[in-house]
């Protein structure tokens, strides 16, 4: 039963990792919001292993507030990505480039 | 005689914006953009009102603890919350105008309240947990403000920008927060202190550390997250860039502010982990000198103001950069020195882009050239714009000569006066692009067709009000600075 907590360091950051580089080489809008989603969800489970290993509920609790606040900014973002496609016609990131320096 | 909660700024800001949106939920079809102007100003006057009240009547020498710490109110708070809240009052303000005819205007004035409500949480919050949540409450509406103008491409694509790298960013804290909460099993920034000292885990909580300081920077718009900054700024509606580069900037500097100095102190956490205070003077460097020499090649004058807003990030940034153990008088004078700055910045800055706010709404052109002989048409608007314009250049007219003094000075006295000779090169690299526009509007000639249609008496109460505001605190200083450093010291007084 007793898994090690390093290792969900190492599950947490492989997750973690595997949305960076989502964030990093995706380029349709949709497909980055899920890759920021798998980032969130990585600290989630950092939270959860080691609020059982401390035996104090903080983690927990805080990964309930990590959930709300994703779920409240992907609908923010879903707004922006819905005005992004009737702008631009379509939702690839790359695209909205009138500003440039 | 009832006592006011310690946290009424927050809950005027909160409430005001419950009012904006019942408001609209009674008469959905009328249009009521002033009613609901004065509303957010009532409530935003309202909430720096008590803020100055509770600061002057001593509540900031005590630090009250709400809900078993998890936000604490004491004079770095109260402070950050007046700050927050005057920049909130010009914006909205200066927005009454600028949003006239506009459809969801409601919604305009209660996220921007919201958006208020987070920042002066932030810097009240104790608990990583309320850093996270109150930052959020801070960004979201941020987000959907800036792009605001849903059939403007620019400000679409501007809130496209802020919006990614914000949620990377966001997730990269949280990230953070777990990892130190792995390493101490606690949220609560005092028992993280306790914990931190000869902590084993020091790598894990290194890398936790620095992906907090990544979350902070994207909110204070220093390197390596300032990337969103010149887009968001410019495409934004001018009130909104005003608002994120002065009241949001100062707010993310409070938390930083706190959770630095409180839950990771310097010496404690250089022995076990990473020296923080070395990491930031190097992000002041880099940031304050990317942010000067890219406004110096702007065309644009938002644009350039969005550079010059990156570069007095990595001012302020000196004020954590010169922190050292031991030195707790120092340490105290410095903060407060970046406080002030940042309170005198919130007026000079937020003036500054609410005269671009004005030039806007006379659709007039947004390079220099465009703002040639301007002067001519609208003196009074000119006066105030050369009176923000040598304010942020550090040139004694505004209280921006006297705050940027206090920093360096500080900073020199912390015994880094390499870093506050950097910054003096770039305050005096500043004065070239700031000048420009003072040339354009005064010195060139206008354009043949040149009118300017109307007098919006919104900005103008504004933009006036700011410019009285800058010279005010160059005369009263004095008791700014020493509340700031009042502020500082009950910070490190823990």
């Amino acid at each position: 039963m007793a898994v090690a907590v390093e290792y969900y360091l190492l599950l947490s950051a492989a997750v973690f990792c595997t949305g960076v580089f989502g964030v990093l080489t995706r380029e349709n809008a949709l497909m980055f919001l899920i890759s920021v989603e798998l980032m969130l969800n990585s600290a989630n489970i950092n939270l959860v292993a080691f609020s059982h290993f401390y035996g104090n509920a903080t983690g927990q609790v805080f990964s309930l507030f990590v959930m709300a606040l994703a779920a409240a900014e992907v609908a923010v973002g879903l707004g922006i990505v819905l005005v992004l496609y009737r702008n631009f016609d379509e939702v690839d990131v790359r695209n909205a480039t009138t500003m440039r320096w | 005689m009832v006592e006011l909660p310690p946290l009424t700024p927050q809950i005027l800001l909160g409430l005001t914006a419950i009012v904006l949106f019942g408001i609209d939920i009674i008469a959905p079809d009328t249009r009521k953009n002033g009613l609901l102007a004065s509303v957010s100003a009532i409530g935003t006057v309202a909430a720096a009102a008590t803020a100055v009240w509770f600061l002057a009547a001593g509540s900031g020498d005590y630090r009250f603890v709400q809900f078993d710490g998890a936000l604490v109110v004491d004079a770095l708070s109260l402070f950050f919350a007046f700050v927050v809240a005057s920049v909130a009052t010009l914006v909205v303000i200066g927005s009454y105008d600028y949003i006239e005819g506009e459809e969801h205007v409601s919604e305009y004035y209660s996220l921007v309240l919201l958006a208020a409500t987070g920042m002066s949480l932030m810097a009240a919050a104790n608990s990583l947990v309320t850093v996270f949540v109150a930052l959020e409450l801070a960004s979201l509406p941020s987000y959907a403000l800036v792009s605001f103008l849903k059939t403007d491409r620019g400000s679409v694509e501007a809130g496209l920008k802020y919006f990614l790298i914000g949620a990377l960013s966001s997730a990269v804290m949280v990230y953070g927060i777990s990892l130190v909460y792995a390493t101490t099993g606690t949220l609560l920034l005092d028992d993280i202190a306790a914990e931190v000292a000869g902590n084993q885990f020091g790598g894990v909580l290194g890398l936790g550390i620095l992906m907090l300081a990544g979350g902070f920077a994207f909110k204070t718009a220093s390197v390596p997250f300032h990337f969103w900054a010149p887009e968001a700024y410019e495409g934004a509606p001018a009130p909104i860039s005003a608002f994120l580069s002065s009241a949001s900037k100062a707010a993310g500097f409070a938390v930083a502010f706190r959770v630095f100095t409180t839950a990771f102190p310097l010496d404690a956490v250089a022995a076990v982990a990473i020296d923080w205070s070395l990491l930031f003077a190097v992000l002041a460097v880099v940031t304050m000198t990317l942010g000067n020499f890219a406004a110096a090649t702007q065309n644009e004058v938002k644009r350039m103001l969005a550079y010059s807003s990156i570069g007095h990030a990595g001012y302020v940034l000196m004020g954590l950069a010169a922190l050292q153990s031991g030195a707790a008088e120092a340490n105290a004078f410095v903060l407060g020195a970046s406080m002030t700055h940042l309170l005198v910045y919130g007026f000079m800055n937020t003036g500054a882009f609410l005269f671009v706010a004005l030039v806007e709404y006379w659709d007039v052109g947004r390079t220099f050239e465009d703002y040639n002989g301007l002067a001519t048409r609208a003196p009074v608007a000119c006066v105030a714009m050369t009176v923000f314009m040598f304010s942020l250049a550090g040139l004694p007219v505004g209280g921006g000569f006297l705050s940027k003094y206090l920093l360096f000075a500080g900073t020199v006295q912390a015994g880094f006066a390499w870093l506050a000779a950097i910054a003096a090169i770039n305050s005096a690299l500043s004065l070239y692009y700031y000048s420009r526009v003072v040339k354009a509007i005064w010195i060139e000639d206008p354009s043949d067709d040149l009118s300017l249609a109307g007098t919006p008496t919104g900005l103008y109460t504004a933009v006036v009000a700011a410019a009285v505001a800058t010279v005010v605190l160059l005369v009263a200083f004095d008791p700014v600075a020493q509340t700031a450093v009042h502020a500082a010291d009950v910070l490190f007084a823990l």
